[in-house]
């Protein structure tokens, strides 16, 4: 036995030896090639840019971030007591500066446990306890109308000994906490080279919105042999300032911001190095800052107000895929969305009849039916509309027609008076029961709108509410937002809120004016969807937001867009309480480090009608908290 | 069937019954019962062992790619599993305000160990501090030093065009325009003798241990000795003629990429990772990157002298 075990021995060694020679590696590499292992724990070097750990940096201090105007004019209308506000107390981080947070990290692989091959390099970072996940397997990333999150969505690959990910999907970050951005919109490509206990992250990031060319990092981080025995980042959020209205958003006037000179100052810095833009990370750089110091002063001074020029239509990607399909994404619990149709269309299912939140705009929806049909065995049973608005009930008539509602027809008060009690709803046996706002109703029956389209279940005020496929559903009316007739609707279970045009991911807030809406009331229904979130942590995930357009969305997501809305309404106050004219006002580019977002130049809803909606609707009185 | 032989096996002290396939083995190498195991043991392994050596070439067991002919080791040039030649522009996107904004001198006094103001995070030991709080830069003008903040510990961080080549197989050439510097990066015994601002530097490209053998990196490594004392900002952070840097060279070639339909195009990047070790002025390593975009050709290249500030 022993010799026949030193004859395997010696064979199988000798065969691996001659195997290698001939250029078979029997211990790898697998299929698609790998590079050298980056796990283990690793800290920032701290020794270069040593002023922006934890991505800092001072007011006005941009030097060397290619900023285009938009984002400079965000970047100086930041005030840092917005930190203040609750969804801005506990953000996550994004890469790249997330490289240079102070803390520790850990990076470590996902393997197939029976294949061995590499799923995933994993990154934790302590600071804000991001967890990223690098795929590594092939898989795509997923549609414009997934939601978004600090660490973003990464996928990584081999090139030579050294990683390349490209992770897009992400939130709206900074660069340096200091207001200088880059957008929802932006990729991020990384390079990571390890040289024994060192490891160089080089990064470019490319935003159209808000940056004029890529802006490249590299930082170097150092392994850590011993684990720190310190991982954890706890970070909550409270009400910071008492008696502040949560519309309150701290921010600067453009042109208005009374720390713009003294980061330069402090530091021997000319402003306009100070300011930023693509022409300060070029060597030519120096040759400007050789020119008097009038004239460096005098071209800063004009990058602090939105430059003259044409109007910014949105460059921001519609995650409507505009494909002539309906497309489904499971948001979480028992709720989906289904895109494709006009304005978003959220679905409930389980053992009930599904419950659908608007229908669309009707042009599809022969395969909106298809769809809840592959989610649900049971058919429509309610349709809730958000607003009166045509993308949203545009679906109405076809997609109650397919439905049915078995919970009025038989019932004791349809024995007791078919007429009174049932004669407002469409023959419920064959038709899904339509439910909104009274003002929805009303405005259809004035526009004469066929009855089969028109919600025959109404509710006046408060909330409208049913238990319904095993969760409690609520239909909540927020006065004067987009229209008078406004309701978002709460998922409690499956925490998910649908809101229908009162939050939209791709555009400025439809204010539709003729139909009662107002900017503080869209503001104050921004305010009371916020009120009835959560996240899952540090501003990612927990409370769902099924948009009237755009990709599903969170808190920070509508946090976001809440804080836009009312800096846009002091600066439109600020000006009209000074006796500006709309014309004035429209002149002075108020919406401009935003557009590149949201505005439109052309359209059923552009920004002119949006600044001209925020114009007329301030002299309405706040909506009481 | 007869009577069996005795085992020979004493661990079992057992009668072991006759193995019939084992008693045709034996008999096909035709040798006595009582030695036949033992030699066909050493003739598995002699047999084994001639089989592996006759195919592995002597190569499998040398530095560098496996399975390579046999021959003499290739140059740095034809050796280079990247290619870094060309032109290629700083990009001043770290440390900007004390790499790019005419230098201040930072102001004497006790200050904490962790204040970057002037420092730039530069770990200086109070040596280093007392030196950084005298600069002069008229006096360096008036002594001839303009290019102190040029040498071979910050060459590679002052806002410039590089030009890299080679002089000959075995040494990298690569100059600066800011400056108007020259280093030469040699793969052999190095011919040059220092003692100048760039000083010696000895080339390799990096290779990390992998199984049986070394797995070349794509990295070009260059550690760098006997210059003269130099400044790691032009602000007078000194670096002594007895520091070592050790650069690392990476380049990364970056594809066309679309985002939000708008087309950025392709470019090639330079990163390169510099550690400087100085006990004489730094508590511990100073550890920073740069990276440089390639460029089509040097029709803007600006040679311009060194500058005190």
């Amino acid at each position: 036995m022993k010799a026949k075990s030193v004859c395997v021995v010696t064979c199988v060694a000798s065969t691996l030896v001659a195997g290698l020679a001939l250029g078979q590696n029997f211990f790898g590499p697998q299929k698609g090639g790998s590079g050298i292992d980056i796990s283990g724990d690793w800290f920032w070097s701290g020794e270069q840019d040593a002023a922006y750990m934890t991505a800092a940096g001072a007011v006005a201090d941009y030097g060397s971030i290619p900023l285009n105007a938009a984002g400079r004019m965000y970047a100086l209308s930041w005030d840092p007591a917005r930190i203040e506000g609750r969804q801005q107390q506990c953000p996550g981080y994004g890469v790249p500066y997330v490289y240079y947070s102070p803390g520790n990290f850990r990076f470590w692989e996902e393997r197939d446990p029976f294949t061995q091959r590499l799923i995933a390099i994993h990154m934790y970072f302590q600071t804000s306890e991001v967890h990223r996940t690098i795929w590594m397997d092939g898989r795509p990333h997923p549609p414009a109308y997934a939601p978004h999150t600090f660490a973003g969505f990464s996928t990584g690959k081999w090139d030579g000994s050294f990683l390349t990910i490209t992770t897009d999907h992400l939130k709206r970050a900074w660069l340096r906490s200091n207001g200088s951005l880059y957008s929802d919109q932006a990729t991020v490509i990384e390079r990571l080279y390890r040289h024994g206990d060192e490891l160089t992250a080089f990064t470019t990031t490319y935003d159209p919105l808000y940056l004029q060319e890529p802006y490249t990092k590299a930082m170097v981080l150092q392994h850590n042999t011993k684990d720190p025995d310190a991982w954890l980042y706890a970070c909550e959020d409270s009400q910071e300032v008492v008696g502040r209205r949560e519309d309150q958003v701290p921010n600067y006037l453009f042109g208005k911001n009374p720390f713009l000179h003294q980061f330069a100052d402090a530091n021997n810095v000319p402003l306009l190095g100070a300011l930023g833009g693509a022409q300060t990370m070029h060597v030519e750089f120096q040759q400007t800052l050789k020119e008097p110091a009038a004239s460096l002063e005098k071209q800063a001074l004009a990058e602090t107000v939105p430059p003259p020029g044409p109007e910014q239509a949105s460059k921001a990607v519609d995650p409507d895929p505009h494909d002539g399909k309906v497309h489904v994404w499971h948001v979480q619990g028992s709720v989906y969305m289904l895109i494709g149709d006009g304005g978003n269309i959220a679905v409930q299912v389980g053992d009930q009849g599904a419950l659908l939140v608007d229908a669309g705009a009707g042009r599809l929806s022969d395969q909106v039916v298809s769809e809840v049909s592959k989610l649900s065995a049971k058919p429509i049973q309610f349709i809730l509309n958000t607003s009166v608005h045509a993308d949203h009930t545009g679906g109405d008539a076809k997609l109650s027609a397919a439905g049915e509602d078995p919970s009025l027809a038989g019932s004791f008060f349809a024995a007791q008076s078919p007429i009174a009690a049932t004669g407002m709803f469409t023959d419920p046996n064959h038709h899904a029961t339509l439910l909104a706002q009274n003002n929805v109703q009303v405005r259809m029956y004035d526009e004469k709108l066929p009855l089969t389209m028109i919600p025959s279940d109404t509710y006046l005020e408060g909330r409208r509410r049913k238990f319904h496929n095993d969760e409690l559903v609520e239909m909540f009316y927020v006065p004067h937002a987009s229209t008078d007739g406004d309701s978002i609707v709460q998922f409690r279970k499956s925490d998910v809120i649908a809101t229908g045009d009162v939050f939209d991911t791709t555009r400025y807030p439809f204010i539709d004016v003729k139909n009662g809406g107002t900017i503080q009331g869209e503001i104050d229904a921004l305010d009371f969807i916020l009120d009835k979130t959560g996240y899952r942590h540090d501003e990612d995930g927990g409370t769902m937001i099924i948009p009237g357009h755009g990709r599903v969305s969170d808190e920070w997501d509508v946090g976001e867009y809440r804080d836009m809305l009312a800096i846009i309404r002091d600066r439109v106050e600020a000006m009209k309480s000074k006796g500006a004219t709309l014309a004035q006002v429209k002149a002075a580019k108020l919406t401009y480090d935003y557009d590149p977002r949201y505005g439109a130049i052309a359209g059923p809803w552009t920004t002119d009608m949006f600044v001209e909606a925020v114009y007329n609707t301030l002299s309405l009185p706040k909506a009481k908290k | 069937m007869g009577a069996a032989a005795p085992a020979h096996d004493d661990r079992r002290g057992a009668i072991e019954e006759p193995d019939p396939l084992k008693e045709t083995y034996l008999a096909r190498f035709r040798c006595a019962p009582a030695s036949c195991e033992k030699n066909m043991l050493g003739r598995f392994f002699r047999l084994s062992l001639i089989l592996a050596i006759s195919i592995a070439p002597p190569a499998l067991l040398a530095q560098g790619r496996r399975g390579a002919p046999q021959g003499p080791p290739p140059s740095g040039r034809s050796g280079a599993p990247v290619d870094l030649t060309g032109y290629w522009v700083s990009l001043v996107t770290s440390d900007w305000q004390y790499r790019m904004v005419p230098p201040v001198k930072i102001a004497a006094g006790p200050r904490a160990p962790e204040s970057i103001v002037g420092f730039s995070g530069i770990p200086m030991n109070p040596a280093g501090e007392k030196v950084a709080e005298a600069w002069d830069p008229a006096k360096d003008q008036a002594a001839g030093e303009q290019c102190k903040a040029y040498g071979a510990g910050n060459i590679m961080r002052i806002p410039e065009r590089i030009h890299i080549t080679w002089e000959d197989d075995e040494t990298m050439k690569l100059e600066t325009d800011a400056g108007m510097q020259i280093r030469y990066f040699e793969f052999k015994k190095p011919m040059r003798t220092g003692g100048d601002w760039q000083g010696v530097s000895r080339a390799s490209w990096e290779a990390v241990p992998a199984a049986f053998g070394f797995l070349p990196t794509g990295s070009l490594k260059v550690v760098t000795t006997n210059f003269k004392a130099g400044y790691l900002n032009k602000n007078g952070v000194p670096y002594s003629a007895n520091a070592l840097v050790t650069e690392l060279f990476d380049r990364a070639d970056q594809p066309a990429i679309e985002v939000d339909h708008q087309e950025f195009p392709g470019a090639a990047y330079l990163v390169v990772t510099r550690t400087v070790v100085d006990p004489a002025y730094l508590l511990g390593p100073y550890l920073t990157a740069v990276q440089f975009q390639k460029e089509p050709d040097g029709s803007k290249w600006n040679p311009t002298p060194c500058s005190v500030r």
